[in-house]
């Protein structure tokens, strides 16, 4: 019982980490209808953005955390803007170019901090906590807790604000959202960046975890894409089941199958989107023009 | 902004002429708007009717810069729009309900009136032209949390309306309100629109369906292949036998 608890919250801790990769797919999917294949790449960065404000500059850990939110945040934009002039033009074009932007950001990535990569130590004490009888790495805890406030706050800022529902509203009806006098490529600029400080985020909280590396982009890219599939592409709560899921998956076949564990991880995520090919919240299906 | 006390009229700014000429709209080798000039006076419903494919359409988006066009003047009032771009219409005051109604499917029937307001900011004066649009159709007041997709096609049609009006447009451009309604609905819509011209709303009416226009205009335009093959008043061309054929089927 000890064993499955400390599995399904180390599972859980890190489908947080997931779900933050998943919802920046999923903010600029809504927004635009693109799939922006560079976002693994752009978690790699924040990832390195807050290690070496944290171990270089030595600055606190949150401190390093929403600088490298920041500098990641402005990545997003520039990424946004050289896109932008494809949007209406060649959208396949735009695709590729999301994917090569993620080799840029790989290739620079290693020319800056070397292609070894560096191991980040936990900014809580290492010593488990005791949570009614179970151990519970602290640092688990500090993820979850991060991830759920960041939630609560895009959830929030969607919801409540003339901004977020103005996003809503291009992601739904780009026609109308502009016959309202909505700029959609401003709006499809917050949501770039939005999704590359929660990708920041995500790298930064996931550095203590596993180890940081230019590659690592891949890895965790693919982990938030397939969790934003399996909550329903593009749907902000789907993101946050899916990611979750995906990390729990990840942990018991881990414990489980150690070696072949990725490949039962994306086997079950398979099957199950077989069974349910539009993902968990995925009913609604976005439009395209 | 009016400040004047909550009345519906509040909706309806004082109108301005809307002038256009030289409108042109290219799709490839195909002229779908072929230079045509109109002039809707302030205060005056101005309808343009056509069979489909006639122009009427790209017309308005053109008029709104959504699609690529070419003119030689475009004037609300003494205010040049021709170098106003699409997303900033609303602000220069015209209002755009668009063909199919795209109402925001995924948000509540009350942030889509809202949003209907983004050029302004967010005031009491937003809340006051909310509750002048549910006054105007109250069904909508009913279902104000509702999903926009979950309504039927006639109240999208009303949230549409709804929508542009809370900008309160000098002008309102309408594509095809009537479209895919039941001739209940499309009556409901015709009283509504009647009604707004009434308190004094500039507006531009584009529809196929040519007895709702005749209702709520004065003055019509006559659209074929992307000319204005006639114009009159709304009267004059009911009872134009060619036109009753054509487009009344009588």
């Amino acid at each position: 019982m000890q064993i499955f608890f400390q599995t399904l919250i180390g599972g859980v801790s890190l489908g947080a980490v997931y779900a933050l990769v998943a919802l920046g797919f999923s903010l600029v999917y809504r927004t635009m209808g693109l799939v922006n294949f560079s976002h693994g790449n752009v978690v790699m960065i924040g990832a390195y953005m807050a290690s070496t404000f944290y171990l270089t500059a030595k600055l606190p850990f949150a401190l390093a955390t929403v600088i490298a939110m920041a500098v990641t945040g402005l990545i997003g934009v520039i990424i946004e803007r050289v896109l932008r002039p494809l949007e209406n033009k060649d959208f396949d074009l735009m695709l590729i170019g999301t994917i090569g932007f993620g080799i840029v950001l790989e290739a620079l990535a290693t020319l800056v901090w070397g292609a070894t990569g560096r191991a980040v130590p936990s900014p809580v004490p290492a010593a488990p906590l005791d949570l009614f009888g179970i151990k519970v790495r602290t640092y688990d805890l500090v993820v979850l807790a991060i991830a759920a406030a960041a939630t609560a706050l895009l959830m929030l800022f969607l919801q409540r604000t003339k901004r977020g529902a103005a996003m809503q509203a291009v992601a739904m009806d780009h026609e109308a959202a502009t016959a309202v006098g909505i700029h959609v490529g401003r709006s499809n600029a917050i949501a770039f960046v939005l999704g590359a400080a929660l990708a920041a985020l995500a790298g930064s909280l996931v550095g203590p975890l596993l180890y940081v590396s230019p590659t690592m982009g891949g890895t965790l890219g693919i982990k938030g894409f397939a969790g934003a599939i399996l909550g329903g592409f593009g749907s902000i709560p789907g993101a946050i089941a899916g990611g979750i899921a995906i990390g729990v998956l990840d942990s018991f076949a881990a414990g489980h199958f150690q070696g072949y564990s990725e490949l039962v991880t994306f086997l079950v995520f398979t099957i199950l989107i077989v069974i349910r090919p539009t993902g968990i919240f995925g009913e609604r299906t976005v439009n395209r023009a | 902004m009016t400040t004047t006390a909550a009345t519906t009229a509040d909706l309806t700014t004082q109108g301005q002429a809307l002038t256009v000429t030289g409108l042109t709209v290219q799709y490839g080798g195909v002229r779908a708007v072929d230079g045509i000039d109109f002039t809707v006076e302030a205060g005056q419903a101005v309808g343009v009717i056509g069979s489909n494919g006639a122009g009427k359409t790209s017309t308005l988006k053109a008029l709104m810069g959504l699609i690529p066009r070419k003119l030689t003047s475009l004037q609300l009032g003494d205010k040049d729009l021709s170098r106003v771009k699409a997303r900033d219409m609303v602000r220069h005051g015209i209002g755009y309900v668009p063909e199919g109604r795209h109402v925001f499917a995924g948000l509540p029937v009350e942030k889509n009136l809202l949003l209907g307001a983004y050029a302004k900011p967010w005031n009491a004066h937003t809340r006051t032209a909310v509750d002048e649009v549910y006054e105007l159709f109250p069904v909508l007041g009913e279902m104000r949390h509702r999903l926009a997709g979950a309504l039927s096609g006639g109240q999208q049609q009303m949230l549409a309306i709804g929508r542009a009006l809370m900008a309160q447009p000098s002008v309102l451009l309408l594509d095809e309100p009537s479209m895919g309604l039941s001739p209940k609905l499309v009556g409901e819509i015709a009283r509504v629109l009647q009604r707004l011209s009434a308190q004094g709303l500039t507006m531009l009416l584009v529809e196929q369906n040519a007895k709702l226009t005749f209702d709520v205009t004065s003055t019509c335009l006559v659209m074929e292949n992307g000319k204005v093959a006639m114009t009159g008043t709304s009267t004059e061309l009911s009872h134009d036998s060619r036109v009753r054929q054509i487009y009344l089927g009588l």
